[in-house]
C-alpha cells in the first residue's frame, strides 16, 4: 500500500489582492517522483513554498501524517530538503565549497554540537558522486553556475530529508549542464529512499525517471497524473494556450514548438 | 608626540577612552561582518539612528540615554525584522522609511531641548574622554555578549549568512540568529554612542567587515581581521585625535576608511582576479 508523504487539500495562497494558488486538492506518495509543471505565473513556486513552509496558506497541508501550518517544527524542517533556482553569489563571499555543502547537516547537528568527520566523509562522498570533490578547497562564488547547482543538491541531500524539492533548478544552466544534472537527479532517485517534487517548464528537458505530472495553471491544478499521458500535444497546447505537438525519439517524448 | 601620548595614558580619562575604543573596536567590528556579508548597511544606518533618537529622547525625559537609546533600538528591531521579512514590501524602502522617521525624531528631540545641547551632540559625535567607569562597564558586557554569541552559534550563523531560506529549509533557527542580531547590534549601537557617537558609528559597523572582505575567504579569519581592523581604526583614531587635537570619533572614521582603502588596494583576491583575467586572454 502506498504510504502518503504530502497531503494538500484546499490549499490557497492570496496575495496583495491575487489569487497564486486556488484550492489545490492532490497527494503526494513515498518515492514519488512528480514534476511540477505549468506556464510562468501558474503558482508551481508558491506550492513548493507551501509545502517547504516558506509562505502562509488557508486549507489543511499534512506532512508525514500530520497537520502542518506555515510554521514548521525544526524535525518537520529536516525532513524537507530544497534546491533553489541558481542564485549568485558574491565572489569575494568567505565560504568554501565543501563548508557550503556542510551548512546542509547543520540543522540536523543542532546547537552546541560541531558536525564530526562522519559528516565531513559524508559530504565528500557526495561530492565526489557530484564530481565536484576536487573543488572542495575552492571558494564557493569561484564556481560556474553548473558545479553551484551540484552542490546545492549536496547540501540538501547531505540534510538526508524524505522529500526533496527541487524549484527549476537547471534553469539558467548550459545545455550540457542541464544534461548532466539531469542524470544526477536520476541517479539519486534510483539510490536514495526519495520522494521528489520537481518545477520545470522546459518537457524536453525532464529527469528520464520522472513518472507522474501535477500541471497547474493560474494558481489551480489542471493535470494530475501519469507523465507520458501529460506529454500530448492537446494538453500541452491547452496549458500553455499555444500549438505544441510532440513526438517520440529512441523511446522518449519530445516537444515540438514549431 | 607619541611620547605626549604615552604620558598622557598615565591620566585616568585617557586610560578610559583607550579600553572604550578597544571594546568599541571589537563589538562594532564583530557586528560588521553580519552587516556587511549580510548586505544590510541600511539596518546598521536605521539601528544608530534609533540609538541616536532613544538618545536624545532619554535627555528630554530625564532617562539614562543608553537605556532609553537600547529600548528604542529593541522596539526599531522588533519592527525591521519582520516588516523586512515581507515579501510583498521591499526591505529598502521599509528602511528608508524607517531610518529617515528615526532621524526626525532625533533632530526634533534637539531641538525641543533647550538645556543641555551639549549632552545631545555628545551623543551625535561621541565624547571618549568624558566617559565614565560604570560606561565602560556596560560596553564590556555588551561586547562579551557578542564575542559569546559568535562563539556560540558559529556554524549557524554562518548557514544564515549564507542564505537565509536555505538555512530554516534545513533546520537551523533562522530566525532566532537573524532577531538575535538584530537586537545586538541595538544593544552595541546603543553601548557605543559615546565613543564614537550615533552618525559615525555606522562607518565602524561597515568599515571593518569591508576591510576583511578584501582579505581572506576563511570565515574564522574574517571574524579576527575585521576586530582586529576596527580596534586598529579606534585605537589609532584616538591617539590621532589627541596628537593633533582632532574630535576624536572622526578621527577613528578617517583612519576605518584608509584602512579600508590600503586593503582594497592591496587585496589578494583583486589581485587574483586580475590574474585570471589575464591567463583566460593569453
Amino acid at each position: 500500500m502506498k504510504q502518503e508523504v504530502i497531503g494538500l487539500n484546499h490549499i490557497t495562497v492570496r496575495k496583495a489582492g491575487s489569487v497564486l494558488l486556488d484550492g489545490i486538492s492532490t497527494v503526494i506518495y513515498r518515492n514519488d517522483f512528480a514534476g511540477i509543471i505549468g506556464p510562468n505565473g501558474a503558482g508551481k513556486t508558491t506550492l513548493l513554498n507551501v509545502i517547504a513552509g516558506f509562505e502562509k496558506f488557508e486549507g489543511k497541508l499534512s506532512l508525514f501524517g500530520k497537520q502542518e501550518t506555515w510554521k514548521r517544527s525544526r524535525q518537520t524542517r529536516l525532513r524537507i530538503g530544497y534546491v533553489p533556482q541558481l542564485f549568485s553569489v558574491d565572489p569575494t563571499f568567505p565560504i568554501l565549497t565543501l563548508e557550503a555543502v556542510m551548512t546542509g547537516v547543520i540543522g540536523r547537528v543542532g546547537l552546541f554540537r560541531s558536525p564530526g568527520e562522519q559528516e565531513k566523509r559524508n559530504a565528500m562522498r557526495l561530492m565526489e558522486m557530484m564530481r565536484i570533490a576536487h573543488l572542495a578547497d575552492r571558494p564557493l562564488g569561484q564556481l560556474s553556475g553548473g558545479e553551484r547547482q551540484k552542490v546545492s543538491l549536496a547540501r540538501a541531500i547531505l540534510q538526508k530529508p524524505d522529500v526533496l524539492l527541487l524549484d527549476e533548478p537547471t534553469a539558467n544552466l548550459d545545455i550540457a549542464i542541464q544534461k548532466d544534472f539531469l542524470l544526477l537527479i536520476d541517479e539519486i532517485h534510483k539510490q536514495e529512499d526519495l520522494t521528489l517534487l520537481y518545477i520545470t517548464h522546459d518537457f524536453n528537458l525532464l529527469p528520464s525517471t520522472m513518472r507522474r505530472a501535477v500541471m497547474l495553471n493560474h494558481g489551480k491544478i489542471v493535470f494530475d497524473g501519469d507523465i507520458h499521458a501529460a506529454l500530448t500535444g492537446d494538453t500541452l497546447s491547452r496549458l500553455f494556450q499555444y500549438p505544441l505537438q510532440t513526438f517520440e525519439r529512441d523511446g522518449r517524448r519530445f516537444i515540438s514548438y514549431g | 608626540m607619541v611620547e605626549s601620548f604615552i604620558e598622557a595614558l598615565a591620566y585616568p580619562p585617557i586610560q578610559r577612552a583607550v579600553i572604550a575604543c578597544f571594546l568599541c573596536g571589537i563589538s562594532c567590528a564583530l557586528l560588521s561582518v553580519f552587516v556587511v556579508l549580510m548586505k544590510m548597511p541600511l539596518i546598521g544606518v536605521s539601528m544608530s539612528h534609533a540609538a541616536f533618537a532613544g538618545a536624545v529622547l532619554g535627555l528630554l525625559i530625564n532617562v539614562d540615554p543608553f537605556l532609553s537609546a537600547f529600548i528604542l533600538c529593541l522596539i526599531a528591531a522588533g519592527i525591521l525584522g519582520p516588516l523586512s521579512d515581507k515579501t510583498d514590501i521591499a526591505p529598502e524602502n521599509v528602511l528608508g522609511i524607517m531610518f529617515s522617521f528615526l532621524m526626525g525624531v532625533a533632530f526634533l528631540g534637539m531641538g525641543i531641548l533647550t538645556r543641555t545641547k551639549a549632552g545631545a551632540l555628545n551623543l551625535m559625535w561621541g565624547s571618549l574622554l568624558s566617559l565614565s567607569s560604570s560606561y565602560l562597564l556596560v560596553l564590556l558586557v555588551v561586547t562579551l555578549v557578542v564575542v559569546s554569541f559568535i562563539l556560540l552559534f558559529f556554524k549557524e550563523i554562518r548557514s544564515v549568512m549564507f542564505n537565509r531560506r536555505l538555512a530554516a529549509s534545513s533546520g537551523v533557527p533562522e530566525r532566532f540568529i537573524y532577531y538575535a542580531l538584530l537586537f545586538i547590534t541595538g544593544a552595541v549601537v546603543s553601548a557605543n554612542l559615546s565613543t564614537v557617537g550615533g552618525m559615525l558609528i555606522f562607518s565602524l559597523l561597515v568599515q571593518p567587515g569591508a576591510t576583511a572582505l578584501q582579505l581572506t575567504y576563511n570565515l574564522k579569519h574574517f571574524f579576527w581581521v575585521s576586530a582586529a581592523s576596527g580596534v586598529g581604526a579606534c585605537l589609532l583614531g584616538l591617539v590621532v585625535s589627541y596628537l593633533f587635537d582632532l574630535p576624536s570619533g572622526a578621527s577613528v572614521v578617517l583612519v576605518a576608511t584608509i584602512i579600508f582603502a590600503v586593503a582594497y588596494i592591496f587585496s589578494p583576491k583583486r589581485r587574483s582576479k586580475k590574474m585570471k583575467g589575464k591567463v583566460l586572454i593569453s
